[in-house]
Protein backbone atom coordinates (compact mmCIF):
# COMPACT_ATOMS: atom_id res chain seq x y z
CA UNK A 1 0.00 0.00 0.00
CA UNK A 2 1.31 3.42 -0.73
CA UNK A 3 0.35 5.01 2.62
CA UNK A 4 2.38 2.61 4.55
CA UNK A 5 5.09 3.78 3.11
CA UNK A 6 4.60 7.13 3.07
CA UNK A 7 4.41 6.04 6.74
CA UNK A 8 7.24 4.64 6.56
CA UNK A 9 9.31 7.84 5.79
CA UNK A 10 7.58 10.25 8.18
CA UNK A 11 6.65 8.62 11.53
CA UNK A 12 6.21 11.52 13.99
CA UNK A 13 6.55 11.52 17.65
CA UNK A 14 4.24 12.19 20.00
CA UNK A 15 6.25 12.63 23.52
CA UNK A 16 5.31 12.62 27.14
CA UNK A 17 6.80 12.30 30.39
CA UNK A 18 4.83 10.53 32.68
CA UNK A 19 6.78 11.07 36.49
CA UNK A 20 10.07 10.04 34.94
CA UNK A 21 13.74 11.97 36.46
CA UNK A 22 13.74 13.69 32.63
CA UNK A 23 16.97 11.98 32.20
CA UNK A 24 15.54 10.39 29.18
CA UNK A 25 13.67 13.90 27.94
CA UNK A 26 16.99 15.12 28.17
CA UNK A 27 18.40 12.25 25.57
CA UNK A 28 15.00 12.87 23.66
CA UNK A 29 16.54 16.77 22.96
CA UNK A 30 19.79 15.53 22.62
CA UNK A 31 18.71 12.93 19.53
CA UNK A 32 16.78 15.92 17.92
CA UNK A 33 20.09 18.24 18.00
CA UNK A 34 22.78 17.68 15.40
CA UNK A 35 24.49 14.63 16.28
CA UNK A 36 22.42 12.13 16.06
CA UNK A 37 19.75 14.26 14.32
CA UNK A 38 16.93 11.25 14.17
CA UNK A 39 15.21 13.39 11.52
CA UNK A 40 17.28 11.32 8.98
CA UNK A 41 14.54 8.47 9.65
CA UNK A 42 11.60 11.34 9.21
CA UNK A 43 11.00 11.62 12.60
CA UNK A 44 9.62 14.67 13.89
CA UNK A 45 8.81 15.79 17.33
CA UNK A 46 5.21 16.96 17.36
CA UNK A 47 2.99 18.09 20.18
CA UNK A 48 -0.47 17.27 18.80
CA UNK A 49 -1.36 13.57 19.58
CA UNK A 50 -3.75 13.47 16.19
CA UNK A 51 -1.45 13.75 14.14
CA UNK A 52 1.45 11.24 15.86
CA UNK A 53 2.45 7.87 14.57
CA UNK A 54 4.64 6.88 18.13
CA UNK A 55 4.32 7.43 21.35
CA UNK A 56 7.00 7.50 22.83
CA UNK A 57 6.57 7.50 27.18
CA UNK A 58 9.18 7.90 29.50
CA UNK A 59 8.63 7.76 33.57
CA UNK A 60 6.77 5.31 35.42
CA UNK A 61 3.68 6.93 35.42
CA UNK A 62 2.09 8.41 38.34
CA UNK A 63 -1.27 8.65 39.42
CA UNK A 64 -1.81 11.86 38.28
CA UNK A 65 -0.41 11.10 34.70
CA UNK A 66 -2.18 7.92 33.89
CA UNK A 67 -5.18 10.17 33.18
CA UNK A 68 -3.68 12.14 30.88
CA UNK A 69 -1.07 8.96 29.07
CA UNK A 70 -4.40 7.24 28.45
CA UNK A 71 -6.45 9.56 26.93
CA UNK A 72 -3.01 10.69 24.75
CA UNK A 73 -3.35 7.27 23.66
CA UNK A 74 -7.29 7.10 22.85
CA UNK A 75 -6.53 10.07 20.65
CA UNK A 76 -3.96 9.31 18.35
CA UNK A 77 -5.23 7.69 15.04
CA UNK A 78 -4.65 3.65 14.23
CA UNK A 79 -2.16 2.25 13.84
CA UNK A 80 0.36 3.09 16.61
CA UNK A 81 2.99 2.72 18.25
CA UNK A 82 3.91 2.72 21.26
CA UNK A 83 7.57 3.01 22.91
CA UNK A 84 8.30 2.99 26.09
CA UNK A 85 12.12 4.81 27.39
CA UNK A 86 14.10 3.80 30.20
CA UNK A 87 14.49 1.90 33.38
CA UNK A 88 11.31 3.65 34.70
CA UNK A 89 8.85 2.41 32.09
CA UNK A 90 9.72 -0.86 32.46
CA UNK A 91 8.10 -1.51 35.20
CA UNK A 92 8.58 1.48 37.68
CA UNK A 93 12.95 0.90 37.98
CA UNK A 94 13.96 3.01 40.71
CA UNK A 95 10.43 4.16 41.63
CA UNK A 96 8.83 0.89 41.76
CA UNK A 97 6.11 0.03 44.60
CA UNK A 98 6.08 4.00 45.58
CA UNK A 99 2.70 5.76 46.79
CA UNK A 100 2.42 7.72 43.50
CA UNK A 101 3.89 5.43 40.70
CA UNK A 102 1.39 2.62 38.72
CA UNK A 103 4.80 0.80 37.95
CA UNK A 104 5.36 1.04 34.55
CA UNK A 105 3.42 1.88 31.05
CA UNK A 106 2.05 -1.10 30.22
CA UNK A 107 0.43 -1.08 32.82
CA UNK A 108 -1.77 1.49 31.80
CA UNK A 109 -1.84 0.89 27.73
CA UNK A 110 -0.08 -1.84 25.59
CA UNK A 111 3.51 -1.32 24.88
CA UNK A 112 5.16 -2.22 21.58
CA UNK A 113 8.75 -1.76 21.98
CA UNK A 114 11.00 -1.13 25.12
CA UNK A 115 14.17 0.59 25.07
CA UNK A 116 16.48 -0.69 28.47
CA UNK A 117 19.01 1.72 30.07
CA UNK A 118 18.78 4.38 32.58
CA UNK A 119 19.14 6.60 30.85
CA UNK A 120 19.29 5.09 27.24
CA UNK A 121 21.59 6.41 25.34
CA UNK A 122 20.25 8.02 22.11
CA UNK A 123 21.67 5.39 20.15
CA UNK A 124 18.99 3.13 21.76
CA UNK A 125 16.05 5.72 21.29
CA UNK A 126 17.37 5.49 17.48
CA UNK A 127 17.37 1.50 17.85
CA UNK A 128 13.64 1.97 19.40
CA UNK A 129 12.21 4.09 17.09
CA UNK A 130 13.36 2.04 14.07
CA UNK A 131 11.97 -1.00 15.47
CA UNK A 132 9.01 1.17 16.30
CA UNK A 133 8.58 1.99 12.74
CA UNK A 134 9.19 -1.45 11.26
CA UNK A 135 5.94 -2.57 13.82
CA UNK A 136 4.09 0.11 12.36
CA UNK A 137 3.81 -1.23 9.08
CA UNK A 138 2.68 -4.12 9.46
CA UNK A 139 -0.21 -2.62 11.88
CA UNK A 140 -3.00 -1.02 9.81
CA UNK A 141 -5.88 0.88 10.14
CA UNK A 142 -8.34 -2.27 9.40
CA UNK A 143 -6.17 -4.71 11.54
CA UNK A 144 -6.43 -2.52 14.21
CA UNK A 145 -9.69 -1.29 13.96
CA UNK A 146 -11.39 -2.40 17.42
CA UNK A 147 -14.56 -3.79 17.30
CA UNK A 148 -14.62 -3.99 20.56
CA UNK A 149 -14.51 -0.71 20.97
CA UNK A 150 -16.53 -0.34 24.42
CA UNK A 151 -15.05 -3.24 26.65
CA UNK A 152 -11.41 -2.47 25.35
CA UNK A 153 -12.92 1.63 27.00
CA UNK A 154 -14.11 0.06 29.53
CA UNK A 155 -11.14 -1.52 30.44
CA UNK A 156 -8.84 1.34 29.73
CA UNK A 157 -11.13 2.93 32.63
CA UNK A 158 -11.82 5.72 30.54
CA UNK A 159 -15.46 6.27 29.81
CA UNK A 160 -16.00 9.85 30.93
CA UNK A 161 -13.18 11.19 28.91
CA UNK B 1 -13.36 40.85 23.46
CA UNK B 2 -14.62 38.36 26.03
CA UNK B 3 -11.89 36.45 28.34
CA UNK B 4 -10.66 33.28 26.56
CA UNK B 5 -8.85 30.13 28.29
CA UNK B 6 -5.35 28.67 26.85
CA UNK B 7 -4.38 25.89 28.40
CA UNK B 8 -0.73 25.11 28.20
CA UNK B 9 0.31 21.79 28.87
CA UNK B 10 0.62 19.34 30.53
CA UNK B 11 1.77 17.49 27.44
CA UNK B 12 3.23 20.38 25.18
CA UNK B 13 5.34 20.14 22.74
CA UNK B 14 7.76 23.36 24.03
CA UNK B 15 7.92 21.63 27.53
CA UNK B 16 9.74 17.92 27.86
CA UNK B 17 7.97 17.46 31.10
CA UNK B 18 4.62 17.81 32.35
CA UNK B 19 3.05 20.97 33.82
CA UNK B 20 0.17 22.93 33.16
CA UNK B 21 -0.29 26.32 32.73
CA UNK B 22 -4.12 27.59 32.05
CA UNK B 23 -3.92 30.99 30.89
CA UNK B 24 -6.79 33.56 30.86
CA UNK B 25 -6.33 35.65 28.24
CA UNK B 26 -7.82 39.28 26.94
CA UNK B 27 -7.09 40.15 23.72
CA UNK B 28 -4.15 38.78 23.61
CA UNK B 29 -3.05 40.00 26.65
CA UNK B 30 -3.30 37.66 29.89
CA UNK B 31 -4.88 38.80 32.69
CA UNK B 32 -4.57 35.56 34.83
CA UNK B 33 -2.82 32.40 34.91
CA UNK B 34 -3.65 29.38 36.93
CA UNK B 35 -0.11 26.43 37.66
CA UNK B 36 -0.27 22.68 38.23
CA UNK B 37 2.45 21.06 39.24
CA UNK B 38 1.92 18.03 40.57
CA UNK B 39 1.97 15.74 37.71
CA UNK B 40 5.36 14.34 38.84
CA UNK B 41 5.26 13.32 42.22
CA UNK B 42 6.45 9.97 42.55
CA UNK B 43 6.88 10.37 46.30
CA UNK B 44 10.69 10.29 46.86
CA UNK B 45 10.84 12.06 50.54
CA UNK B 46 8.83 9.28 51.90
CA UNK B 47 10.83 6.60 50.02
CA UNK B 48 13.68 7.71 50.85
CA UNK B 49 12.48 7.49 55.08
CA UNK B 50 11.00 3.78 54.20
CA UNK B 51 12.33 2.18 51.32
CA UNK B 52 16.58 2.97 51.04
CA UNK B 53 18.97 2.81 53.74
CA UNK B 54 21.74 5.46 53.55
CA UNK B 55 24.33 3.59 51.42
CA UNK B 56 21.96 3.20 48.67
CA UNK B 57 20.02 6.50 48.59
CA UNK B 58 21.97 8.16 46.80
CA UNK B 59 20.95 6.50 43.78
CA UNK B 60 17.51 7.39 44.13
CA UNK B 61 18.15 10.41 44.91
CA UNK B 62 20.12 11.36 42.05
CA UNK B 63 16.55 10.27 40.11
CA UNK B 64 14.81 13.63 41.73
CA UNK B 65 16.12 14.58 38.10
CA UNK B 66 18.29 13.98 35.19
CA UNK B 67 19.48 17.23 34.37
CA UNK B 68 20.70 17.72 38.02
CA UNK B 69 21.88 14.93 38.82
CA UNK B 70 25.24 15.75 40.33
CA UNK B 71 23.81 18.26 42.06
CA UNK B 72 21.57 16.02 44.72
CA UNK B 73 24.08 13.37 45.05
CA UNK B 74 26.11 16.05 45.96
CA UNK B 75 23.76 17.69 48.50
CA UNK B 76 22.75 14.49 49.78
CA UNK B 77 26.51 12.90 50.14
CA UNK B 78 28.04 16.25 51.75
CA UNK B 79 25.08 15.86 54.30
CA UNK B 80 26.11 11.92 55.54
CA UNK B 81 29.71 13.21 54.82
CA UNK B 82 29.29 15.46 57.82
CA UNK B 83 27.30 13.46 59.97
CA UNK B 84 30.01 10.32 59.47
CA UNK B 85 32.48 13.04 60.00
CA UNK B 86 34.28 11.88 56.83
CA UNK B 87 37.22 13.90 55.46
CA UNK B 88 37.59 13.66 52.09
CA UNK B 89 40.71 13.58 50.06
CA UNK B 90 41.80 16.81 48.03
CA UNK B 91 41.49 15.16 44.89
CA UNK B 92 38.12 13.73 44.84
CA UNK B 93 36.80 16.97 45.85
CA UNK B 94 38.65 18.42 42.42
CA UNK B 95 37.39 15.45 40.46
CA UNK B 96 34.00 16.28 42.48
CA UNK B 97 34.13 20.13 41.29
CA UNK B 98 35.11 18.85 38.00
CA UNK B 99 32.02 16.77 36.98
CA UNK B 100 29.74 19.23 39.00
CA UNK B 101 30.88 22.53 36.17
CA UNK B 102 30.46 20.07 33.53
CA UNK B 103 27.28 19.53 34.26
CA UNK B 104 26.18 23.18 34.90
CA UNK B 105 27.55 23.61 31.27
CA UNK B 106 26.06 20.98 29.73
CA UNK B 107 22.35 22.28 31.77
CA UNK B 108 22.68 25.94 30.68
CA UNK B 109 23.35 24.94 27.04
CA UNK B 110 20.07 23.43 27.27
CA UNK B 111 18.33 25.61 28.79
CA UNK B 112 19.67 28.37 26.20
CA UNK B 113 18.71 26.41 23.57
CA UNK B 114 15.71 25.54 24.63
CA UNK B 115 15.07 29.51 25.12
CA UNK B 116 16.46 30.08 21.33
CA UNK B 117 13.68 27.07 20.15
CA UNK B 118 10.52 28.37 21.46
CA UNK B 119 11.07 32.18 20.19
CA UNK B 120 11.89 30.76 16.73
CA UNK B 121 14.97 30.36 16.04
CA UNK B 122 15.94 26.53 15.52
CA UNK B 123 19.35 27.48 13.92
CA UNK B 124 20.48 28.46 17.06
CA UNK B 125 18.81 25.48 18.87
CA UNK B 126 20.57 23.40 16.87
CA UNK B 127 23.92 25.14 17.13
CA UNK B 128 23.76 25.49 21.00
CA UNK B 129 23.19 21.46 21.12
CA UNK B 130 25.55 20.83 18.76
CA UNK B 131 28.45 22.46 21.53
CA UNK B 132 26.13 20.72 24.25
CA UNK B 133 27.02 17.40 22.78
CA UNK B 134 30.89 18.28 23.16
CA UNK B 135 30.24 18.46 26.76
CA UNK B 136 28.10 15.10 27.30
CA UNK B 137 31.47 13.40 25.01
CA UNK B 138 33.40 14.96 28.05
CA UNK B 139 31.05 13.73 31.07
CA UNK B 140 30.90 10.25 29.66
CA UNK B 141 34.42 9.90 29.13
CA UNK B 142 34.72 10.67 32.35
CA UNK B 143 32.32 9.31 34.42
CA UNK B 144 31.26 6.51 31.65
CA UNK B 145 27.51 7.70 31.52
CA UNK B 146 25.79 10.46 29.65
CA UNK B 147 22.91 11.80 31.90
CA UNK B 148 22.28 9.57 35.29
CA UNK B 149 26.47 9.48 35.98
CA UNK B 150 26.58 8.37 39.80
CA UNK B 151 29.40 9.68 40.45
CA UNK B 152 29.38 10.57 43.52
CA UNK B 153 29.84 7.88 46.82
CA UNK B 154 30.24 7.78 50.27
CA UNK B 155 33.76 9.45 50.48
CA UNK B 156 34.89 10.34 47.27
CA UNK B 157 34.03 9.35 43.60
CA UNK B 158 33.49 6.10 41.71
CA UNK B 159 36.17 6.49 39.33
CA UNK B 160 39.43 8.30 38.78
CA UNK B 161 40.98 10.28 35.26
CA UNK B 162 44.62 9.33 33.94
CA UNK B 163 46.73 11.49 32.61
CA UNK B 164 45.83 10.58 29.19
CA UNK B 165 41.90 11.36 29.87
CA UNK B 166 43.10 14.35 31.34
CA UNK B 167 45.25 15.53 28.35
CA UNK B 168 42.54 14.90 25.71
CA UNK B 169 39.76 16.54 27.72
CA UNK B 170 41.69 19.44 28.36
CA UNK B 171 41.98 19.84 24.58
CA UNK B 172 38.37 19.20 23.99
CA UNK B 173 37.88 22.32 26.21
CA UNK B 174 40.23 24.62 24.71
CA UNK B 175 38.30 24.17 21.55
CA UNK B 176 35.10 24.29 22.50
CA UNK B 177 36.04 27.52 24.36
CA UNK B 178 36.03 30.35 21.53
CA UNK B 179 32.86 28.24 20.06
CA UNK B 180 31.32 29.15 23.30
CA UNK B 181 32.22 32.65 23.21
CA UNK B 182 30.95 32.96 19.42
CA UNK B 183 27.40 31.66 20.97
CA UNK B 184 27.49 33.94 23.98
CA UNK B 185 28.33 37.25 21.46
CA UNK B 186 25.47 35.64 19.01
CA UNK B 187 22.84 35.66 21.82
CA UNK B 188 23.68 39.37 22.82
CA UNK B 189 23.80 40.87 19.70
CA UNK B 190 21.83 39.06 17.23
CA UNK B 191 18.60 41.35 16.77
CA UNK B 192 15.74 38.78 15.37
CA UNK B 193 16.70 36.59 19.02
CA UNK B 194 16.32 40.07 20.68
CA UNK B 195 13.30 41.04 19.29
CA UNK B 196 11.55 38.62 21.42
CA UNK B 197 13.37 38.18 24.24
CA UNK B 198 14.44 42.10 25.03
CA UNK B 199 12.08 43.42 27.70
CA UNK B 200 10.29 40.12 27.92
CA UNK B 201 9.45 38.69 31.73
CA UNK B 202 11.24 41.43 33.24
CA UNK B 203 12.37 40.91 37.20
CA UNK B 204 13.32 44.40 38.91
CA UNK B 205 15.76 43.49 41.88
CA UNK B 206 13.12 44.79 44.25
CA UNK B 207 11.11 42.05 42.75
CA UNK B 208 13.93 39.90 42.87
CA UNK B 209 14.38 40.21 46.48
CA UNK B 210 10.69 40.30 47.37
CA UNK B 211 10.10 36.90 45.50
CA UNK B 212 13.25 35.16 47.26
CA UNK B 213 14.10 33.94 43.63
CA UNK B 214 17.26 31.93 43.17
CA UNK B 215 20.03 31.34 41.16
CA UNK B 216 20.39 32.46 37.39
CA UNK B 217 17.43 34.34 37.56
CA UNK B 218 18.24 35.91 40.67
CA UNK B 219 21.54 37.07 39.53
CA UNK B 220 19.87 38.23 35.94
CA UNK B 221 18.35 41.29 38.12
CA UNK B 222 21.55 42.13 39.96
CA UNK B 223 21.07 39.87 42.92
CA UNK B 224 24.76 38.46 44.43
CA UNK B 225 23.54 35.00 45.09
CA UNK B 226 25.31 32.03 44.83
CA UNK B 227 25.32 28.75 47.24
CA UNK B 228 28.97 28.35 45.94
CA UNK B 229 30.04 31.47 47.34
CA UNK B 230 28.22 31.66 50.54
CA UNK B 231 28.84 28.29 51.39
CA UNK B 232 31.52 25.92 51.47
CA UNK B 233 30.81 22.50 50.20
CA UNK B 234 33.55 22.51 48.01
CA UNK B 235 37.08 24.90 47.66
CA UNK B 236 35.18 27.03 45.04
CA UNK B 237 37.80 29.58 45.57
CA UNK B 238 40.78 27.63 44.90
CA UNK B 239 39.53 27.37 41.03
CA UNK B 240 38.86 30.83 40.28
CA UNK B 241 35.15 30.67 41.08
CA UNK B 242 33.60 34.30 39.94
CA UNK B 243 30.10 35.37 40.60
CA UNK B 244 28.09 36.31 37.22
CA UNK B 245 25.66 38.93 37.47
CA UNK B 246 23.87 40.88 35.01
CA UNK B 247 21.30 44.32 35.13
CA UNK B 248 18.31 44.01 32.97
CA UNK B 249 16.24 41.03 34.57
CA UNK B 250 14.25 39.88 30.92
CA UNK B 251 14.71 36.94 29.31
CA UNK B 252 17.73 37.43 27.29
CA UNK B 253 19.84 38.53 30.61
CA UNK B 254 18.75 35.08 31.80
CA UNK B 255 20.35 33.79 28.28
CA UNK B 256 23.13 35.69 28.90
CA UNK B 257 24.14 35.20 32.74
CA UNK B 258 24.04 31.84 31.69
CA UNK B 259 26.37 32.16 29.15
CA UNK B 260 28.38 33.96 31.17
CA UNK B 261 28.32 30.94 34.04
CA UNK B 262 28.95 28.34 31.52
CA UNK B 263 31.97 30.69 30.16
CA UNK B 264 33.43 30.99 33.88
CA UNK B 265 32.40 27.02 34.21
CA UNK B 266 34.71 26.22 31.18
CA UNK B 267 37.57 28.23 33.11
CA UNK B 268 37.06 26.41 36.53
CA UNK B 269 37.38 23.33 34.67
CA UNK B 270 40.74 24.12 32.83
CA UNK B 271 42.17 24.95 36.20
CA UNK B 272 41.15 22.03 37.98
CA UNK B 273 42.86 19.67 35.19
CA UNK B 274 45.95 21.78 35.29
CA UNK B 275 46.23 21.82 39.38
CA UNK B 276 44.59 17.90 40.11
CA UNK B 277 46.14 17.24 43.39
CA UNK B 278 47.73 13.75 44.15
CA UNK B 279 46.13 10.93 46.47
CA UNK B 280 43.49 8.72 47.04
CA UNK B 281 40.11 9.47 45.57
CA UNK B 282 38.25 7.72 47.95
CA UNK B 283 38.14 7.66 51.84
CA UNK B 284 36.66 4.86 54.43
CA UNK B 285 33.68 5.86 56.15
CA UNK B 286 33.02 4.22 59.16
CA UNK B 287 29.52 4.58 61.71
CA UNK B 288 26.06 5.35 61.15
CA UNK B 289 24.22 8.86 59.84
CA UNK B 290 23.51 9.98 63.69
CA UNK B 291 22.07 13.89 64.22
CA UNK B 292 20.82 16.59 61.71
CA UNK B 293 22.30 18.76 59.20
CA UNK B 294 21.30 21.13 56.27
CA UNK B 295 23.50 21.50 53.18
CA UNK B 296 23.08 24.12 50.61
CA UNK B 297 24.27 23.34 47.28
CA UNK B 298 24.19 25.75 43.65
CA UNK B 299 22.65 23.67 41.07
CA UNK B 300 22.21 24.86 37.64
CA UNK B 301 19.06 26.59 38.39
CA UNK B 302 19.99 27.61 41.88
CA UNK B 303 20.33 27.02 45.16
CA UNK B 304 19.09 23.86 46.62
CA UNK B 305 18.67 23.05 50.25
CA UNK B 306 18.96 19.46 51.68
CA UNK B 307 17.95 18.75 55.56
CA UNK B 308 18.75 15.23 56.72
CA UNK B 309 17.97 13.36 59.97
CA UNK B 310 19.68 10.76 61.04
CA UNK B 311 19.17 8.63 64.20
CA UNK B 312 21.59 5.96 64.30
CA UNK B 313 19.94 3.35 62.50
CA UNK B 314 20.45 2.51 58.88
CA UNK B 315 17.42 4.43 57.44
CA UNK B 316 17.47 8.36 57.93
CA UNK B 317 14.37 9.56 59.98
CA UNK B 318 14.11 12.65 57.36
CA UNK B 319 15.00 13.70 53.83
CA UNK B 320 14.06 17.27 53.33
CA UNK B 321 14.50 18.30 49.58
CA UNK B 322 13.95 22.07 48.96
CA UNK B 323 15.11 22.35 45.46
CA UNK B 324 15.80 25.96 43.43
CA UNK B 325 12.44 25.70 40.52
CA UNK B 326 10.01 25.71 43.79
CA UNK B 327 11.44 28.99 45.09
CA UNK B 328 11.24 30.58 41.41
CA UNK B 329 7.50 29.55 40.31
CA UNK B 330 5.63 32.02 42.39
CA UNK B 331 7.24 34.95 40.74
CA UNK B 332 6.32 33.88 37.61
CA UNK B 333 2.54 34.92 38.12
CA UNK B 334 3.45 38.19 38.49
CA UNK B 335 5.19 38.18 35.31
CA UNK B 336 2.42 36.50 33.31
CA UNK B 337 0.00 38.82 33.90
CA UNK B 338 -0.03 42.03 31.38
CA UNK B 339 2.20 40.00 28.85
CA UNK B 340 1.23 38.81 25.84
CA UNK B 341 0.69 34.96 25.42
CA UNK B 342 3.08 34.82 22.48
CA UNK B 343 5.75 35.27 24.86
CA UNK B 344 4.40 33.40 27.44
CA UNK B 345 7.16 30.07 26.32
CA UNK B 346 9.71 32.15 26.02
CA UNK B 347 8.90 33.37 29.78
CA UNK B 348 8.42 30.30 31.05
CA UNK B 349 11.28 28.17 29.33
CA UNK B 350 14.06 31.55 30.48
CA UNK B 351 13.53 30.05 33.88
CA UNK B 352 14.44 26.71 33.38
CA UNK B 353 11.88 25.14 35.16
CA UNK B 354 12.13 21.41 36.26
CA UNK B 355 8.97 20.05 37.50
CA UNK B 356 10.56 16.60 38.27
CA UNK B 357 12.91 18.55 40.74
CA UNK B 358 9.83 20.72 42.02
CA UNK B 359 7.24 17.89 42.10
CA UNK B 360 9.90 14.93 43.13
S1 LIG C 1 14.86 5.66 33.17
FE1 LIG C 1 16.32 6.67 34.54
S2 LIG C 1 16.98 8.47 33.39
FE2 LIG C 1 15.10 7.76 32.41
S3 LIG C 1 13.47 8.94 33.39
FE3 LIG C 1 13.67 7.01 34.52
S4 LIG C 1 15.03 7.46 36.22
FE4 LIG C 1 15.29 9.09 34.70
Amino acid sequence: MKLNKFRKKSPWILHYNTGGCNGCDIEILASLAPKYDIERFGALNKGNPKQADILLVTGPVTKRCKDVLRRLYLQMPEPKVVVAMGACGHGGGVFRNFYHVENGVDNIIPVDVWIPGCAPRPEALIDGIVEAIEILQTKSKEKEYIRNHNEIIDKLGAKDD
Amino acid sequence: MGKITIPFGSQHVALPEPVSFLFDTQNEIISDVHVNLGYVHRGIEKAAITKFDYTNLAFLLTRVCGLCSITHASGYIHGLEYLLNAEISKRAEYLRMLVIELDRMHSHLLANGHVAEVVGYENLFMQTFRYREKVMEILERLTGNRVQFDYYTIGGVRRDIDLEDAKEIKKELLELKPKLEKLTEFFETDYTFGLKTKNIGKITKEMALEYGVVGPIARASGVKTDARAEYEYLPYNEIGYKLQTRKDGDVLARNLVRQDEILNSLEMCLNILDNLPEGEIKVKTKGRPKGEVFVRVEAPRGECFYYLKGNGSKIFERVRIRVPTYANLPILKDLFIGEKYSDAQAIVLSFDPCMSCTAR
